[in-house]
């Protein structure tokens, strides 16, 4: 794939900043399919 | 044409009102600060602007063309400068509402100080843990009606509070704990974190039954490797015990393994690795170990030898699922490469500063005393008030929660001056204040997270991101930049 390789990558997502971050425990809801 | 300005970052001075530059070019006048980094990877070098949390990946043999005679926007300069130009002051606002403008939403509640074990690097005292107390189900549940007023009159009402019974050993006192998670499973999200031992079928009939989010704890994958650091008080492992547990929550969705990475099990991850795959575990933390009491400190492993092992235990889920199919999500990682990809979508406050203790989340100790994070429990400079005595809202104001709250990075060396700044955060607060001298030190480990954001920006520039994420992790994100 070097040939496909681009000049640039550069991505951001954005969302609502909740604040339902927790440190080193992990509140799985669902989330793991 | 006045360009939208950033912020600067913890304050409200603009850039724009400060000099009359255009901010045309990178890293003079009021332009973007991009610093290179070099990220290991054979074809791209990383530009960064760490107040934002901006980032590109350009191919080295571009980035002079890309900085500066590159495709040209004749309003804004080059093409990628440009762009981001237009979109710096939102980046900035947003990662000044994540360091600044978030309200508490969890609380690890501590419903016992006992515990049946004595793990090496546990973080309560250990003469609390052994001879502490119970809080009584009449004063859990009185707590738990103080919480849910307090989280009632200060969240949105489509947000759901959590609370993590947390420890010591929370299922010690299972009756009152599960009084509480059946009175309150309309108010709260519940989670537990457990050592597993006492987790019986009836337990977790319960538990899954009310979607109770579980956290296990296991260290290795061989039994004498895990009983090093996990074992009761008269040094009997519990491996079999836990691993029964897990497999009775195969199948269940909401659970996860927290390994506490030490040089005791570091050379042994991979194995770890292998079996969480194959038995199923849908996540787990690969946590490196907090050295904020001493006797977890002897057991610390140095930085390089930290990243050597936990990159090559990525390395092997990766390898796993692309044979399976089936993902081992390693959270704490999964957690550096969302504060990468889509900063606000973070789950875990360890790594952003300041972190989230005191302002996402505080801990409840069994009589009721408030502190930022559990990390604090057992330090009384950082005891913020009483949930029993006091108003919360003053508590999370006091002087003891501003300690953990206000620790700022930019006033950290070396981290003031790091790009990846927001990307580690320089955790972790009760080890820089307890193992290093005080709060504006770094914790316990820096080339180790160093190393973990390299290897995340590699993973993207190879487009294997997505594989060390869960399945859905962008669903409710929307795209707020993309050049490629």
């Amino acid at each position: 794939m070097k040939g496909a390789k681009k000049a640039v990558i550069a991505v951001r997502k954005s969302c609502k900043a909740r604040g339902t971050g927790l440190s080193h425990y992990i509140l799985m809801a669902k989330r793991s399919k | 044409m006045r360009r939208p300005a950033a912020k600067v970052a913890g304050g409200s001075i603009r850039k724009d009102e400060t000099a009359p530059s255009r901010g045309r070019f990178i890293n003079t006048g009021n332009g973007p600060t991009l610093q290179p980094i070099d990220i290991g990877h054979s074809d791209y070098l990383a530009l960064i602007d760490p107040d934002t949390a901006f980032w590109s990946l350009v191919q080295k043999d571009q980035v002079g063309s890309v900085l500066s005679g590159g495709p040209f926007d004749r309003a804004q300069g080059p093409k990628l400068l440009g762009a981001y130009r237009r979109k710096a002051a939102a980046f900035g606002a947003e990662m000044e509402k994540l360091r600044f403008g978030l309200k508490p939403s969890a609380v690890y509640f501590n419903p016992t100080e006992r515990c049946n074990l004595d793990c090496r690097y546990c973080y309560i005292p250990s003469e609390m843990r052994r001879h502490g107390r119970h809080m009584t189900r009449e004063q859990l549940m009185e707590a738990m009606a103080r919480l849910d007023k307090y989280f009632d009159a200060t969240l949105p009402k489509e947000m759901k509070p959590q609370i993590v019974f947390h420890g010591a050993e929370p299922l010690l006192n299972r009756e009152a704990v599960f009084a509480g998670i059946e009175a309150y499973k309309k108010r709260f999200l519940f989670g537990i974190q457990t050592n597993a031992t006492t987790l019986d079928e009836e337990a977790l009939s319960f538990l899954t039954e009310r979607g109770v989010s579980l956290g296990l704890s296991l260290d290795a994958a061989n039994p004498a490797v895990a009983q090093r650091t996990r074992r009761t008080w008269d040094g009997k492992g519990v491996f079999d015990t836990v691993v029964k547990a897990m497999r009775r929550l195969r199948g269940y969705e909401n659970w996860s393994v927290i390994c506490t990475v030490t040089k005791e099990n570091l050379r042994h991850l991979n194995d770890l690795v292998d079996f969480f795959h194959a038995e199923e575990v849908p996540t787990c933390l690969l946590n490196i170990v907090r050295c904020t009491l001493p006797p977890a400190r002897e057991i610390k492993p140095g930085d390089a030898e930290a990243a050597k092992y936990f990159l090559a235990a990525l390395e092997r889920s990766h390898e796993l699922y692309r044979k399976t199919g089936r993902k081992l999500v390693v959270a704490n990682f999964a957690n550096i490469l969302l504060a990468i990809v889509a900063p606000a979508a973070r789950r875990l406050m360890c790594d952003i500063s300041p972190c989230g203790g005191g302002r996402c989340f505080f801990a409840l100790a069994p009589n009721g005393d408030l502190f930022p994070c559990s990390e604090f429990i057992g330090i009384p400079r950082f005891k913020g008030g009483n949930l029993f005595r006091d108003d919360l809202g003053n508590v999370l104001k006091s002087e003891a929660f501003r300690l953990v709250t206000e620790r700022r990075i930019e006033v950290i060396e070396p981290c003031r001056r790091c790009a990846i700044r927001h990307f580690c955060g320089s955790p972790c607060p009760a080890e820089a204040h307890e193992m290093n001298g005080g709060m504006n030190r770094t914790g316990a480990f820096c080339e180790f997270y160093e190393e973990q954001v390299r290897y995340a920006f590699r993973l993207i520039a190879d487009q294997q991101a997505d594989d060390y994420l869960w399945d859905d992790w962008d669903k409710d994100l929307r795209q707020s930049f993309a050049m490629s």
